[in-house]
């Protein structure tokens, strides 16, 4: 069976929130943070590393001070474009200026069952049948970890990378593994996989994505895990996730600053332990609703949720943008759409390299699995949006309109013949039954899933590598229970 | 050789080439092959495949409306040519248009191919047609189904007219009236006493089908 290429959206345009004074007067914050508010690292792993290199760290709050210069120096070091590996080749990510790379959402933990409808909470068979979908479509490019296999205690996240890889031949970021010892297998793992380490160092089957703590502090596991697979080569996202009026201030440009200085601190750390990790730089913020505290990601106004890319590339290194996500809880509401319907159209504009999360539901928890292939139809309308327009003899027509006349239809005519079929790309709302009628997109997002999880089997790794992945699952498994 | 010229006819007509389909009519009349068996053999056979590849969803509206015009390019030669008594094989006659003050073309063209491919002998007599002109086309062909076409809601009572019309004339009985159109729906073809409405072309050929009574 034919298997769909990787098209991410690729653009000309690019979208500018914030100015160059803007953006040196947010940098210009953020150094300040670093050098006399300082971040928080609950590590002596990471407070070592930095006292090394001439921080000023306070062992008793554990709070880093990073001098201007250090950070400089730190920052001189990050890769702006690499490559993301693939278990396919053919799917390996080259990152570059013009293209938005996206993937699914992630990490759920609630689903409703596809067979019975009812809610439940996720299991690896889930990551499993995401993991399967995602490797069909076209619109993504990578695999995150969808929804989390609550049915497997301590080890899920090596467990989710195991199912991903038996279900999925592209480049996977896991959003779950957390700590030294759990990094430490996903490296063995990804080893075996390879075959070499200097081969995951040079085409990184999978990355990792770890979370600040909002405002100014890092999550030891995160931080020590980065660390274990950062001197593998594997690239890291920081994300830091703050919320405007609670961990955050609430005036925009102090949150990206909040936010800046999280990603910043901890990027600085990772090229201190090992100079050259591929970072990511990613602020996902949201809003507390003044009256009740609610978490809201998608108020009204949210002119430059997309700023925090334009930060990024300010300091050199690629971002991760933030896409889709709707609080609604329904799979097809007008909600669902409205809230998200311009996110890959505004974060492919501000030229965010990597983007997820495409198919979740209520605020990034609650998995519907036909959702995905109404978000990608989402995704499809803004990559369609952004394509260059052909003008030429062939597409301006103008002879065949002679020909046709004022009044007359142009069905009969043999250019309409060549180019009607591709003239109009079919959306999910535009699938045809054998009557001719239009069907119900959910319908056939429904159909779709089942086809997929029906026709399309990819190649899980070889048996010898299986063997390997199940032993060090074991491995960890007894370690960690111990 | 009257057999290949007639395959090539067909073949002409499967895929769309309305020049090609002239010129081996001419041939086919230059060598003195049977008109009759050129539409019956050749033409009619493809224009039904076209019909079935259309409904298979291989071929688009473009494809349909190709086919037709290189059948009737080629019937344009032929059947001038057929001696008296001879006739085309078809499932039913039918007079389209579309209604007085209602410029509106494409629907009613398309509901024509469709109609055509399906093997009904359409006689299309253009759009802005008032009910004189249909009441007469109708008499002068006599067609089994009259079909009407709307665009307006201020031309859709057009239609009604028609159906008067036809009463008047004393042909009524005769004739069955399916009508279409953006505005109109099954329930004002009901009002108005017409036989059937369609929302689309495909479901024209349906229609027209269960109005002559013949299988589907």
């Amino acid at each position: 069976m034919e298997r769909p290429p990787i098209e991410p959206i690729r653009t000309s345009q690019e979208l500018s929130f914030l100015n160059d004074q803007q953006l040196d007067n947010l940098q210009e914050a953020t150094l300040r943070v670093l050098e006399t508010t300082g971040v928080q690292f609950p590590s002596q792993k990471a407070l070592a590393i930095f006292a090394g290199h001439g921080a000023e760290v306070d062992d008793d709050s554990q709070i880093v001070k990073i001098p201007r210069e250090l950070v400089f120096k730190a920052m001189s070091t990050i890769p702006r474009y690499f490559t993301l590996g693939a278990r396919d080749p053919e799917f390996d990510l080259k990152l570059q200026e013009g293209i938005s790379f996206f993937t699914n959402d992630g990490c759920g933990h609630n689903v409703i069952d596809f067979k019975t409808g009812e809610r439940r909470a996720s299991r690896k068979d889930d990551v499993g049948m995401m993991a399967r979908i995602n490797d069909y479509l076209s619109s993504m490019a990578f695999s995150w970890t969808m929804v989390s296999a609550q049915d497997c205690g301590v080890t899920s996240p090596l467990h989710e990378l195991d199912v991903t890889w038996k279900n999925n031949t592209k480049h996977y970021q896991s959003v779950t593994m957390m700590g030294e010892i759990i990094c430490r297998y996903g490296v063995e793992m990804a080893t075996v996989l390879r075959g070499s380490l200097e081969e995951v160092r040079r085409r990184p089957p999978i990355s990792l994505i770890v979370c600040t703590i909002a405002p100014l502090m890092q999550d030891k596991e995160a931080i020590e895990g980065a660390l274990v697979l950062g001197e593998a080569g594997i690239p890291i996202v920081v994300m830091s996730m703050p919320t405007l009026g609670t961990t955050a201030p609430a005036a925009y440009a102090g949150a990206l600053v909040i936010g800046d200085a999280e990603v910043i601190s901890a990027t600085v750390l990772m090229q201190l332990a090992n100079p050259g990790t591929p970072v990511f730089h990613s602020i996902l913020h949201a809003w507390a609703d003044p009256r009740t505290g609610a978490y809201v990601g998608y108020p009204l106004d949210s002119r430059v949720r997309y700023a925090p890319v334009e930060m990024a590339h300010h300091w050199g290194m690629p971002a991760l943008g933030g896409a889709f996500g709707t609080e609604s809880p329904a799979l097809d509401s007008w909600r669902s759409a409205a809230e998200v319907t311009t996110d890959p159209l505004l974060v492919a504009l501000a030229g965010a390299e990597i983007v997820t999360g495409i198919g979740l539901r209520d605020t990034y928890t609650l998995l519907y699995p036909e959702a995905i292939i109404l978000d990608d139809d989402i995704y499809h309308r803004a990559r369609y949006s952004l394509m260059d327009m052909e003008v030429n003899p062939e597409t301006l027509a103008v002879d065949v309109i002679d020909i046709v006349k004022p009044g007359g239809h142009f069905l009969g005519q043999k250019h309409t013949r060549k180019h009607m079929r591709t003239a109009m790309v079919r959306s999910v709302s535009h699938q045809i039954n054998e009557k001719g009628k239009y069907r119900h997109p959910v319908e056939y997002a429904r159909e779709k899933v089942k086809w997929i999880m029906d026709n399309h089997h990819p190649e899980p790794p070889s048996e010898n590598v299986q063997d390997e992945i199940n032993r060090i699952i074991a491995n960890a498994e007894k370690e960690l229970i111990e | 050789m009257s057999e290949e010229l007639i395959g090539k006819l067909k073949q002409a007509v499967i895929d769309g080439e309305p020049e090609d389909a002239e010129i081996f009519a001419k041939q086919a009349l230059d060598q003195s092959v049977d008109p009759l068996d050129c539409i019956n053999l050749g033409l009619t056979p493809g224009i039904q495949e076209v019909g079935e590849l259309f409904s298979k969803g291989d071929y688009y509206l473009p494809e349909l409306i190709i086919g037709a015009d290189a059948m009737k390019a080629a019937l344009d030669i032929l059947e001038p040519a057929l001696v008296s008594g001879q006739e085309r094989e078809v499932v039913g006659r039918v007079v389209l248009g579309t209604v007085a003050g209602d410029l509106h073309e494409i629907g009613k063209t398309l509901v024509g191919t469709m109609l055509t491919a399906n093997g009904f002998l359409v006689t299309d007599i253009g759009v802005d047609q008032n009910s004189e002109a249909f009441v007469a086309a109708i008499k002068e062909n006599k067609a089994d189904i009259v079909g009407a076409s709307a665009l307006l809601t201020t031309t859709m009572l057009q239609q009604k007219k028609l159906i008067e019309a036809l009463e008047s004339a004393g042909i009524r009985d005769s004739v069955k009236v399916m009508i279409g159109g953006a505005p109109v729906t099954d329930l004002y073809a009901q009002e108005i006493g017409a036989d059937g409405y369609a929302e689309d072309a495909i479901s024209a050929v349906d229609i027209a089908y269960r109005l002559m009574d013949a299988p589907v």
